[in-house]
């Protein structure tokens, strides 16, 4: 999306400052905002600069300035707070600013190798392609390039090539064979949903991956895509429609769907699991998504036996972002974990002894946080326990 | 602007003093700290610096005393007026920073806090750690800070019982332009900040002066106790003149928190803007022969049930029976408008980035006749009819403004707009209005007014706290740049 494409939105923005903290508990809302202060790191400056720029007022050349358009999460805090007519279109602002700078020839060096690694293996951290599938290498589970399957797993590029995380994609085939789903996955012949481009200003990009998802899908017969991934889960689910690639499958978190097949008696939560816990929504989960997903791992965490669930004072919609969106953590990787430590701190001192959450980029960010600032915090993905809580 | 060599050696020392990451050059900054909402002509800085605390506002003010580089300080950045565009260049002191709340004293009902801390922080903390008490809230976003509201006068919900923002302030700490720290009030002679009197009140010296005389780095503000039960009773009138008899009347009754009039037409573009669409006021929505012409509401509360509808019902009653042969409807009820916080202020943010006004503070006498002129110069414009109106003080004065929200992106609005402005601006003062939070082009025209002397002796004060002129200036007590 070109800063041509985003005109009308332009000049909605009276820079009130409403958007820097959430309604009624007036706590700091936008992590870039927060860390720097200055004006330009907030939603509202950078709808200025994007301004500024259509009017020729300001020239994408500046590097430092740059840095401000990357320097944001795309949390959609500003969007949810905003009343202003624009308030939708405030991160297709940033995201236009950032198509412009590359259309200039701008090009961010750690952005470029996610573009590279999309080109070149169809992911973004440049891993070899056959890789993508050694996470599932010594399970059974079907390959749906095969054989015909009910439900698609999509791992995602992080779950596929991070080693750390690997557990998340495991633990839900096993929850969902346990639970008699008929489940299969792509392997190696996975590709990036594309929503990490389009984050980035690569446009191109992400309507390519965009396209080969959902007819790949279709070629295959699929009508479930199930994710862990929130935001490849987000990616299918809200923007592809908006560049009218419309998904002909059911769409799925796997939270979602664990609590579908809770519901239905399918998975049984037996074991206890003794643990104090607070729940970080991500971002891709719940104000990117209307309605966001908020009940269902609430749902699923007092369905536990043992777990106690303690809110952090910003939850829900009022979630602060863990930092590691739209690119932040690879652009801007001490900004990422700042964001961390601050959410780490927040859940700290609910009593909690593990922070869960729902988001493969939140927990690997988290962990990063864990060790970087030595926090006593144990970071957990929803579907852990729940593995835990149905073993053996 | 600096030049670059001098530019270079004051940024070092800046970063001494706040630390690299809190000093800024980059233009995305300067551009942004350079305009605000209104049509006030943007001024670039030449550096931003946000302190820390207390001890680094006065070493950043002792440099550029030295120095005689411009300050100019603001909070949120949704400034208005003009009065945070650094007319010389020079500095921008950011404050946000600086938002600890210091203090609430339960027992003495005040609040003591930082420079930066918003409305929104505040309600936020008092409901939170002392439900039984509440600040006032401005007609603004949460964002805007509760110093600069006092500072620069504001109309608020309260205002109607205690006028404007500035009437409730009972101690200050401020960094004078060479770096000094002082403390006015009773918190100068002993721990608690209970008053500004009984002294010579200093605090004239600073309130009013948009931070042309010092910054004032804490504030202890009159807190109040919050009633259980509110409500908003509203009264529509085909005509103004009904509208001034509702003002005057319900005044003095003494019974609400809160008395606004506004335009209908107003209101109409308050519920595009609440459905979140585009609410410019340019092409003008006009009025159906059937609606309302003004809206009159007061804002009412109790400590019980009991005490609300007795106040409710002598409301009614002195209205239905004073104003029987005016073309009037109500009274309407709804739940008390403080249930809107924090979004109050969308209606007329929502013209496009811009908003602008000629706000004023006069005499009830006059009011009729301002507000209704000031309308006609919208029609002469093919502008919304805006006016907004809040009675303070009881009734012994009124705040006055026509808001303005409009598109930033469309040079003719923006050009209707200024016509207007300069003309309103010539009605208020023919009236006996003055404007307030005064941009600098409405400074210089009251210089014009008040003589020779006036001027002299805010030339005088200013000189003798600031010699070097460099807070703000431009502005009041200094002369035109």
């Amino acid at each position: 999306m070109a800063l041509e494409n985003v005109r009308e939105w332009l000049y909605g923005c009276t820079r009130c400052g409403t958007c820097k903290s959430f309604s009624n508990i007036f706590e700091p809302g936008c992590p870039a905002g927060e860390r720097y202060k200055l004006e330009s790191y907030y939603a509202s400056g950078k709808q200025l600069i994007a301004r500024a720029l259509a009017e020729g007022k300001l020239s994408l050349s500046d590097d430092e300035m740059r840095e401000r358009i990357y320097a944001c999460t795309g949390c959609l805090v500003c969007q949810q707070i905003c009343g202003v007519f624009h308030h939708e279109h405030i991160f297709d602002i940033v995201q236009s600013v950032r198509t412009e700078a590359i259309s200039n020839g701008f090009f961010h060096p750690a952005y470029a190798m996610i573009y590279y690694g999309l080109r070149s293996e169809d992911n973004v951290f440049r891993k070899p392609r056959n890789e993508r599938g050694e996470w599932a290498r010594d399970l059974d589970v079907k390959k749906a390039t095969r054989q015909k399957v009910d439900v698609l797993y999509h791992a995602g590029c992080l779950f596929s090539y991070e080693q750390e995380l690997w557990h998340v994609p495991r633990n839900i085939v096993s929850i969902l064979q346990n639970a008699g789903v008929d489940v299969g996955i792509m392997g190696e012949e996975e590709a990036c949903c594309g929503g990490k481009a389009y984050e980035i200003g690569y446009s191109g990009e992400f309507a390519k991956y965009a396209r080969h998802t959902v007819e790949n899908a279709s070629a295959l017969g699929i009508k479930t895509i199930v994710l862990s991934c929130s935001d490849g889960y987000s990616t299918m689910k809200n923007l592809y429609p908006k560049i009218n690639i419309v998904p002909q499958f059911e769409v799925l978190h796997s939270i979602e769907f664990i609590y579908q097949l809770i519901q239905t008696g399918q998975i049984k939560l037996k074991r206890e699991v003794p643990l104090k816990v607070t729940y970080h929504d991500p971002c891709h989960l719940g104000r990117h998504l209307d309605p966001g997903l908020y009940d269902p791992p609430r749902e699923i965490l007092k369905s536990i036996p043992g777990i106690e669930l303690i809110e952090m004072e910003r939850n829900r919609e009022k979630s602060w972002c863990c930092g590691a969106g739209s690119g932040v953590k690879q652009a801007n990787p001490e900004l990422s974990l700042w964001a961390a430590n601050e959410r780490l701190q927040e859940a700290q001192a609910t009593g909690a002894s593990a922070l869960v959450t729902a988001c493969g980029w939140c927990e690997r960010n988290f962990l990063d946080a864990v060790r970087e600032y030595s926090v006593n915090l144990k970071i957990y993905d929803i579907a852990d326990l729940v593995r835990l809580a149905i073993s053996p | 602007m600096l030049d670059t060599l001098r530019k270079v050696q004051i940024i070092q020392a800046l970063e001494r003093i706040a630390g690299s990451e809190y000093v800024s050059t980059n233009p995305a900054d300067l551009y942004i700290y350079s305009r605000d909402m209104t049509i006030a002509e943007p001024v670039l800085p030449d550096i931003v610096v946000i302190p820390g605390s207390v001890g680094e506002i006065q070493a950043i003010l002792r440099l550029a005393n030295e120095l005689d580089l411009p300050v100019t300080s603001c909070v949120a950045g949704g400034n208005i007026g003009g009065l945070t565009i650094p007319l010389k260049s020079g500095l921008i002191l950011d404050l946000k920073r600086l938002n600890r709340i210091i203090e609430v004293n339960e027992t003495d009902m005040y609040a003591v806090v930082e420079a930066g801390t918003t409305f929104g922080q505040l309600k936020a903390y008092l409901e939170k750690h002392h439900p039984d008490l509440m600040y006032t809230y401005a007609f603004s976003p949460p964002s805007t800070g509760i110093v600069t509201n006092c500072l620069l006068q504001g109309l608020d919900n309260l205002s109607f019982r205690y006028g404007a923002a500035s009437h409730w302030v009972s101690g200050m700490e401020v960094v004078l332009p060479d770096g000094e720290l002082i403390k006015i009030g009773s918190c100068a002679v002993s721990s608690i900040w209970q008053s500004v009197v009984p002294f010579p009140e200093l605090t004239g010296l600073f309130l009013g002066w948009q931070g042309t005389t010092g910054i004032i780095t804490k504030m202890a503000v009159s807190l109040w106790p919050k009633p259980e039960f509110a409500i908003s009773m509203t009264f529509m009138f085909m005509d103004m003149e009904g509208a001034d008899k509702a003002l005057k009347l319900i005044a003095r009754s003494r019974v609400p928190d809160d008395l606004i009039g506004t335009s209908f037409a107003l209101s109409k573009i308050g519920k595009l803007a609440m459905n979140h669409q585009k609410a410019s006021i340019f092409p003008a929505q006009l009025r159906e022969p059937d609606e309302p012409e003004f809206i009159v509401t007061a804002e009412i509360s109790a400590h019980t049930e009991k005490e609300l509808n007795a106040k409710t019902e002598y409301l009614t009653e002195i209205v239905l029976t004073g104003l029987k042969d005016e073309k009037m409807s109500g009274p309407f009820t709804s739940p008390s408008s403080t249930a809107s916080f924090p979004m109050q202020a969308l209606p007329v943010l929502s013209g496009g980035g811009g908003l602008m006004w000629v706000g004023s503070y006069g005499p009830l006498s006059k009011w009729l006749e301002t507000a209704k002129r000031g309308c006609e110069l919208q029609d002469k414009y093919g502008i919304t009819r805006s006016c907004y109106t809040r009675i303070m003080l009881e009734g012994h004065f009124a705040g006055l403004r026509w808001m303005l929200p409009y598109d930033k992106g469309d040079p003719e609005t923006v050009r209707r707009i200024k016509a207007l402005c300069d003309e309103q601006l010539e009605l208020v003062l023919r009236t006996g209005y003055v404007p307030y939070k005064t941009p600098v082009w409405a400074i210089r025209r009251l210089e014009q007014l008040a003589g020779t002397e006036w001027v002299e002796l805010h030339r005088r004060i200013k000189q003798m706290l600031d010699p070097h002129n460099i807070l703000n200036p431009g502005r009041w007590g200094a002369p035109a740049i």
